[in-house]
């Protein structure tokens, strides 16, 4: 079964209980949960289809960006002989690596879910161990700093998509 | 979250009249009716009542608000902390309810509550930001400038206000960006590498406040009680703390509820400054609106998190992780830009 897709069928839901069940409903509790309700089924039904695409696109600048920061990083660890950066440089580069082996040739919303917490786990980790000492502001680190910043800027317009779609 | 009806509310009533009998023994005759929900908040539901007890010859009535913990949801702060700074303020002139009672642990009205004197007036917010409320709003962000200043002026350590946890100018700052940062790290549900950013960021740029206020923690419309251009009661303290004024001031003007639309947050803070004689320096200016986006973040995720968990099964709170992108998209866009070429 392709029609009606999910986010269709979502919607339609949520119209019907916004024009058929909510009128009944006097003001109060249970009238302001399932308007909130509606709204969340709304807003699911407009980015159902797009969740998968979403993580796809997300992973792969995530991975071009830190596959682009790696030589950069590389060069910081040799320069400041830093013992959680190379750590973190390490696992970097070994995340990376598991990139080329995907799982299945179409891989699900949830594996591809699964690798976006992964990259968002290293990112984070990257920041906070290059923030660990706030006085080494050498170049090298403000280079990574700047491009991560642009990271998450693109991952945060991204995401806007999935959590306040235009309707 | 749930309202309770019929038998429930009998039982409640009569719950109620029992406790304001153990706070007031020497009442009799205690009568509480019209007791009705007025809202079921995402930290307190609030009950309105009438009470009416006769004490020797005299008789006694109150307009009574009950503010019960609502089950988990996107705050979870103690109840005692909040009556007294209520009940302490309450005495300075400030718009603020009377305190009547507290029943901290719940143990006569199920869950932990304490009752404020009703005050007229409404809350609706919405109706100050429409542009036929301009006017009305106008009068009412004048107002809230004079409340500010005068909140933030007040001498909390001759209120006895200092059972709040304890701050310095040069650590103010730091304290509040580390208790949000804890909450972040216990209710995150993935790892939010912008928000990681967003605190390395505030933890790295810390200004030093000019002087150690009472700091409301949720100043803005939405949390008042006004009619026409007047402010009648300031709400919901549930966040209130020692710190940097300025945190309010900022707060106030969040996207969300800002009355920039009839004051400037600069003629805000001018007004604010001669008012109060509490000058707002840019630094902190910039640092606690940025500071006050990822409050906001964390408030909804931890609402999120509640709602996860099955803590809470409050609907209204349920998709709050949703609202964190455009928090943060806003901290971002007023985050000065990294100077490459400028290392140290």
């Amino acid at each position: 079964m392709i029609r009606p897709t999910v986010g269709e069928l979502l919607s339609g839901v949520a119209v019907s209980l916004r024009e058929r069940v909510l009128p009944e409903i006097p003001p109060g509790v249970t009238r302001r949960q399932i308007q909130a309700a509606i709204g969340i089924i709304r807003r699911v039904a407009l980015v159902w289809d797009k969740t998968g695409p979403y993580f796809y696109a997300d992973n792969q600048d995530i991975e071009e960006t830190l596959r682009r920061l790696l030589p950069v990083l590389q060069r910081v660890v040799a320069d400041e002989a830093d013992a959680q950066l190379e750590a973190v440089s390490m696992k970097l580069r070994s995340t990376l690596e598991q990139s080329s082996q995907p799982a299945g040739p179409y891989p699900s919303p949830a594996v591809l879910g699964d690798r976006n917490i992964e990259l968002q786990g290293l990112l984070a980790e990257l920041e906070e161990v290059l923030h660990e000492n706030p006085a080494a502001k050498t170049t090298g680190r403000l280079e990574i700093d700047s491009v991560v910043r642009a990271l998450l800027r693109r991952m945060l317009a991204r995401e806007l998509e999935i959590t306040s779609p235009a309707r | 979250m749930k309202e309770p009806v019929g038998d429930a509310v009998s039982i409640l009533r009569e719950r109620l009249r029992e406790f304001i009998q153990a706070q007031e023994p020497q009442a009799e005759g205690i009568e509480v009716g019209n007791l009705a929900p007025l809202t079921a908040g995402n930290t307190r539901n609030a009950w309105s009542f009438d009470a009416s007890w006769n004490e020797g010859e005299i008789k006694r009535t109150a307009g009574c608000v009950m503010l019960r913990k609502a089950e988990a949801g996107q705050l979870e702060t103690p109840l005692i902390p909040e009556f007294e700074v209520i009940r302490r303020l309450g005495k300075t002139g400030l718009p603020i309810p009377q305190a009547f009672w507290i029943d901290p642990e719940g143990k006569w009205l199920e869950r932990p509550a304490f009752i404020l004197e009703r005050v007229a007036g409404t809350s609706d917010f919405p109706a100050l930001m429409r542009p036929e409320g301009a006017e009305m709003s106008r009068g009412v962000a004048e107002h809230l400038v004079e409340v500010g200043a005068q909140l933030h002026t007040a001498d909390w350590k001759a209120l006895g206000l200092d059972f709040l946890p304890a701050t310095t100018i040069k650590t103010a700052a730091a304290q509040q960006v580390e208790y949000w940062e804890s909450l972040f790290r216990r209710h995150r549900l993935e790892p939010h590498p912008a928000m990681v950013a967003a605190f390395i960021w505030l933890k790295e740029h810390q200004p030093v406040a000019d002087r150690i206020t009472v700091v409301h923690g949720d100043f803005r419309y939405g949390n008042l009680l006004y009619e026409g251009k007047r402010i009648n009661a300031l709400l919901d303290w549930e966040m209130v703390h020692l710190g940097d004024p300025v945190e309010d001031l900022t707060w106030a003007y969040r996207a969300l509820w800002s009355p920039a639309g009839v004051m400037s947050l600069e003629e805000f803070t001018d007004r604010y400054t001669k008012a109060s004689g509490i000058p707002v320096h840019p630094d902190n200016l910039l640092f606690y609106r940025l500071f006050n986006e990822m409050k906001h973040a964390i408030i909804s995720l931890t609402g999120a998190k509640s709602f996860n968990d099955g803590r809470t099964r409050n609907i209204v709170i349920a998709d709050r992780a949703a609202t964190v992108t455009s928090y943060l998209i806003q901290f971002f866009d007023w985050l000065p830009e990294v100077k490459v070429g400028k290392a140290s």
